[in-house]
């Protein structure tokens, strides 16, 4: 047992509670250290077994990192045992890491980082903030590495209130709204979750007369049989999937359950939205890669020709509600809509038809994969250098600003550089994602891709007409005084954009990180989709 | 046949309470200081506490005394901790409370501790007679104690003639109530021909249950009934929201936790004990069903609306007296047995819910001590006047709401789980009940929103008493520990529904 897991998941609820006692003065100070050692901590989850194999196992695809079965980082104990009658209920204390967690989990030990250092100049209660933004981030890591279905829930449940206050506390003008609108979403679908997590937990334990929910047990082991919902049959798979996909569904967000999303991105303060889209969406994301696809893969296969139109829906109807945003906020959040659509296209193109096609949907997997990773890093930025903006003038309407190129060339190049990633600008990591999910979704699902493919010119045009009417043509007299961002304000943007840019030229280590893991859940969804077609 | 010592020794928890209310209320007299009376109240809770303990560690148990009316099993001695637990809880609460605003603390004291001796009674009791004695010492301290509140609240002029209004109203409806028990009853002993729950279960199991027994589907109507006011369940909940309001507010804490768990406790014990669940058909799961499913939606729709936090309070105890009931429908579903399961879930969640209840209302009084203000909206911004406070009241709440990673939300997936493994029409009820847990959060967490974020009425700092602040720092370990190690509660909880529901050899 290590405890490099646990220490990871609660430093920051140590943070939090240090944050609480230490002296005002102090308090930004504090929250930086603590998230900064979880930060460089996390780094070990992927060095550890770097160094373990002498740093030739991933390369030579000898199980690398692990999968879901065998992770490479594993730290549990026994918690609840409760078995009482015919009853039979177990959860385990299981917090596990392989390469789609590991990633993960370093992609929101960065965020965090970031969030504090971004946040420098909250002056309003700093003392709440801090503290909300460690709890928060002890909630999401807890859900990229719990490996038992009940931790994995109870975890997904923490990061509301934070989140909630965060918004209420500090968001905008309309904050009140979207906080709610924020908890009801989540909250609401966190519930139907539940609902599925008990199904695939008695109807296994039923059928196996094992009751665990432990994810190795899960992914090992498939739900067989019909439900009877009112009279009609239908696969016990499939009412899973959608039960738990309901959930992960809000969390994505994916059209028509993204309304909440614009709001709280729009109202929440900067470090806050740039957690949301970061880190947040990707709970959604991974929640229907590690625990939908892999969990319940034949219902997840009848399921994929409503998710690929639901993913393309959401790339095409994504961008088109950026196109006419005049807050930048707004547009940066219906572009996650957007982006997020690659992610459930890539993994509905995983479990779609054809059993020839195994290579193809790895890939379109590994694209997804990449894509939150990716997302992640892209809209921080783009948030962040929209939060620096907003600081300085105090509006974020496109239409307002003008040339202001001549005034900030720092901001200017790096929100350029933010934009051309969205976009997908080859050798960025944009690029990679999208190229992966396109070329190989097209082998499955052509029409759909042909739909989406389309949607890269109209986010072209938003984010270039965007940049092009705020930060070029002639200077808007109003903003001749603006100052340019400060050395500390670039500084988590230049990192974002260096990890942008090592992925995007070499994103070799990260398909090695996430080839055993996803190669694993491809041989689950072909065994169970070669059951269904016998 | 006469009384042995053993009757005496299964009876000594009660015996040790009774003397103690007797010393409390008999040094009221001679003691000037009344802040000795509750630490002898508190300490003295020790005496029972170790005769509990005692009889516990020795023996096997079930042990019955009394001719069979005394019942000691695993059951009755989980109920027994929680109701000194709940008197512990209660008169640390209070202390500062009686002494500014009631200023007779013997009494108030005294007559909790008789309650508390019902309350154990009802739920060590296997005969239907000593049930309601039990059940009426239980309520009689009550009904005095809603309208204890003689001198109004300084900055709430009304609140002294709505104290007096809770007491009658509480005493009327809880007569009533006690009838229609007593005539559920009568119904089950005409049918049986006797008053001890072990027998009328033999004589249920050869004369049948089924659903042409109408006189038998009255009792259980009836008996439910009784019941069903002492646990708040909708349709007998109107008395609540009233008497929450009115009554001195550690009244109402004591209310909220004393007498819904000693309901459940002899609902639970005369159902199941009795032989009822087992013999019953379809029906009978339906009405519990029933209940249920409307304590939880009007309890949770109605608390919304609330501006008065007692009232809300109110509101919110019918609602979780609606998930307990969820896990009691678990407990009835199957004709010819009754789950353990959903009997051990409905334990655990009574310990949580006592442990959190006791938390929330240390904060509100806590509040309405520093400022006489009772409304929701008095919690606005309460994090600035006090954190600790704010911190604090705001955790039990979550909990209360099922938030994890408070013990609140573990309870619930214990209850809806052990209700979901019974398979058939169970499922969906359970799913109605997540359905609730959503629109529970509108409430809760409006509480929530209004500490952190609701800007205060004043800038100033509220000092919380150290009787108070030590109420709700325990609370709050205890449901933050308990999500932790929750292991022993689970098995202890175990116990008690296993003795119960073995007690016929009538399980599925």
């Amino acid at each position: 047992m290590s405890w490099l897991l646990t220490i990871l998941v609660f430093l920051p609820t140590v943070g939090a509670l240090a944050v609480m006692v230490a002296p005002q003065g102090v308090v930004k100070w504090v929250a930086a250290v603590f998230t900064g050692v979880t930060f460089l901590l996390s780094f070990w989850l992927y060095i550890g077994p770097l160094v373990h194999m002498g740093f030739l196992g991933p390369l030579n695809n000898t199980g690398g990192f692990g999968t879901v079965m065998s992770p490479a980082w594993m730290d549990a104990s026994p918690w609840i045992h409760f078995t009482v009658g015919s009853l039979q209920l177990n959860i385990d204390y299981r917090l596990g890491a392989d390469g789609l967690s590991i990633f993960m989990l370093i992609l929101n030990a960065m965020l965090s980082f970031l969030a504090v250092i971004g946040s420098w100049h909250i002056d309003k209660r700093p003392r709440e903030y801090m503290a909300l933004l460690l709890i928060l981030e002890t909630g999401v890591m807890g859900v990229f590495c719990a490996f038992d279905l009940y931790l994995f829930w109870l975890f997904w449940e923490v990061e509301l209130i934070p989140m909630f206050l965060l918004i209420a506390i500090w968001g905008g003008r309309r904050r009140e709204y979207a906080a709610w609108k924020f908890v009801l979403y989540t909250i609401f679908g966190s519930a139907f979750m539940l609902g599925g997590i008990f199904l695939i937990y008695f109807m296994l334990g039923g059928q196996t007369g094992i009751y665990s929910a432990s994810f190795a047990f899960l992914a090992s082991h498939q739900v067989a049989g019909n439900l009877l919902v009112g009279g009609a049959a239908i696969s016990a798979q499939l009412a899973i999937f959608l039960l738990l996909y309901l959930g992960f569904a809000i969390k994505i967000p994916m059209v028509p359950f993204h309304t909440w999303l614009p709001d709280a991105h729009t109202e929440a303060p900067t470090a806050v939205s740039v957690l949301l889209a970061g880190i947040l969406l990707k709970m959604g994301a991974y929640g229907l890669i590690r625990i939908c696809i892999d969990f319940a893969p034949a219902g997840a296969h009848l399921f994929a020709l409503p998710l690929a139109i639901l993913g393309a829906v959401n790339i095409l109807y994504g961008a088109g509600c950026s196109l006419v945003q005049q807050d930048m906020k707004r547009l940066i959040a219906y572009s996650s809509v957007s982006h997020m659509g690659f992610v459930i296209l890539g993994v509905a193109a995983a479990v779609g038809p054809g059993a020839t096609n195994a290579a193809f949907k790895e890939a379109a997997l590994t694209g997804a994969a990449i894509q939150m990773f990716s997302h992640g890093a892209i809209t921080g930025m783009l948030f962040f250098c929209v939060g620096v903006l907003y600081e300085k003038a105090h509006i974020r309407d496109i239409d307002v600003f003008g040339g202001l190129q001549a005034r900030m060339p720092r901001l200017t190049w790096i929100y350029t550089f933010a934009a051309m990633a969205s976009l997908g600008l080859p050798g960025l990591s944009g690029f990679v994602a999208e190229y992966l999910i396109y070329t190989s979704v097209y082998a499955i699902y052509p029409a759909q891709t042909i739909v989406a493919a389309s949607a890269m010119i109209i986010t072209a045009g938003y984010l270039l007409w965007m940049i092009k009417r705020s930060f070029y043509g002639p200077l808007n007299p109003h903003w001749s005084g603006i100052a340019d961002a400060s050395i500390l304000e670039m500084a988590p943007l230049v990192m974002l954009g260096v990890v942008v840019l090592i992925v995007g030229i070499y994103p070799g280590w990260l398909v090695d990180l996430l080839r055993p893991s996803l190669h694993q859940i491809i041989q689950n969804v072909n065994g169970s989709v070669a059951g269904l077609h016998r | 046949m006469s009384i042995t010592a053993t009757d005496l020794w299964l009876l000594s928890p009660e015996i040790a309470l009774t003397l103690l209310a007797l010393l409390v209320l008999s040094l009221d007299f001679v003691v000037k200081r009344k802040a000795i009376l509750s630490i002898v109240s508190i300490l003295g809770l020790i005496a029972p506490a170790a005769f509990v303990t005692q009889i516990g560690l020795t023996g096997s148990r079930p042990l019955s005394g009394f001719y069979g009316m005394l019942r000691v099993d695993n059951y009755a001695l989980f109920f027994d901790y929680l109701f000194l637990l709940i008197g512990a809880g209660v008169v640390l609460v209070s202390y500062d409370y009686v002494r500014l605003y009631l200023k007779n603390t013997g009494e108030f004291y005294a007559l909790m501790l008789f309650s508390l001796v019902g309350a154990m009674m009802m739920a060590s009791s296997s005969e239907l007679i000593t049930i309601y004695i039990a059940l009426e010492l239980t309520s009689f301290p009550l009904y005095i104690m809603a309208g204890m509140l003689r001198n109004s609240v300084p900055g709430d002029p009304g609140s002294a003639s709505r104290s007096s209004e809770a007491g009658i109203k509480y005493v009327l409806l809880g007569a009533m109530s006690s009838a229609i028990l007593l005539y559920g009853m009568a119904l089950l002993y005409g049918s049986t021909g006797s008053t001890d729950l072990g027998e009328i279960a033999t004589a249920l199991t050869s004369i049948g249950h089924g659903p042409n027994s109408l006189v038998l589907l009255l009792a259980d109507v009836f008996i439910f009934a009784g019941f069903g006011f002492k646990i708040s369940a909708v349709p007998f909940h109107m008395w609540a929201p009233d008497i929450y309001e009115g009554a001195p507010t550690p009244g109402t804490l004591f209310f909220s936790v004393a007498s819904k768990t000693a309901g459940f406790a002899a609902l639970i014990r005369v159902f199941v004990d009795g032989g009822l669940v087992q013999t019953s058909s379809f029906y009978l799961w339906g009405l519990i069903a029933i209940a249920a499913i409307l304590s939880m939606t009007l309890g949770n729709v109605v608390a919304i609306v609330q501006s008065d936090i007692k009232r809300m309070m109110a509101y919110s105890s019918i609602a979780q007296a609606g998930y307990i009931l969820v896990g009691f429908a678990a407990l009835a579903y199957r004709p010819g047995g009754a789950s353990q399961a959903g009997n051990a879930a409905i334990l655990v969640f009574l310990a949580i819910y006592v442990i959190t209840n006791i938390g929330a209302f240390a904060g509100i009084i806590a509040l309405a001590n520093a400022t006489g203000g009772e409304r929701v909206r008095d919690f606005d911004g309460l994090v600035r006047r006090s954190p600790t406070l704010a911190v604090g009241m705001a955790l039990c709440l979550l909990s209360l709401a099922g938030i994890p990673p408070l013990a609140g939300a573990v309870s619930k997936i214990i209850i809806f789980i052990s209700a979901w493994q019974d398979g058939g029409l169970l499922p969906w009820l359970v799913i109605i009940a997540l359905i609730n847990s959503v629109i529970s959060i509108a409430y809760y967490v409006g509480v929530v929103y209004r500490i952190f974020v609701s800007p205060p009425p004043r800038e100033d700092r509220l000092r919380v008493s150290p009787a108070l602040s030590v109420a709700l720092g325990l609370s709050v370990v205890a449901i933050i520990a308990t999500t932790i190690f929750i292991q022993p509660l689970l098995s202890a909880g175990g116990l008690g529904a296993n003795d119960l529901v073995g007690f016929l050899g009538l399980t599925h």
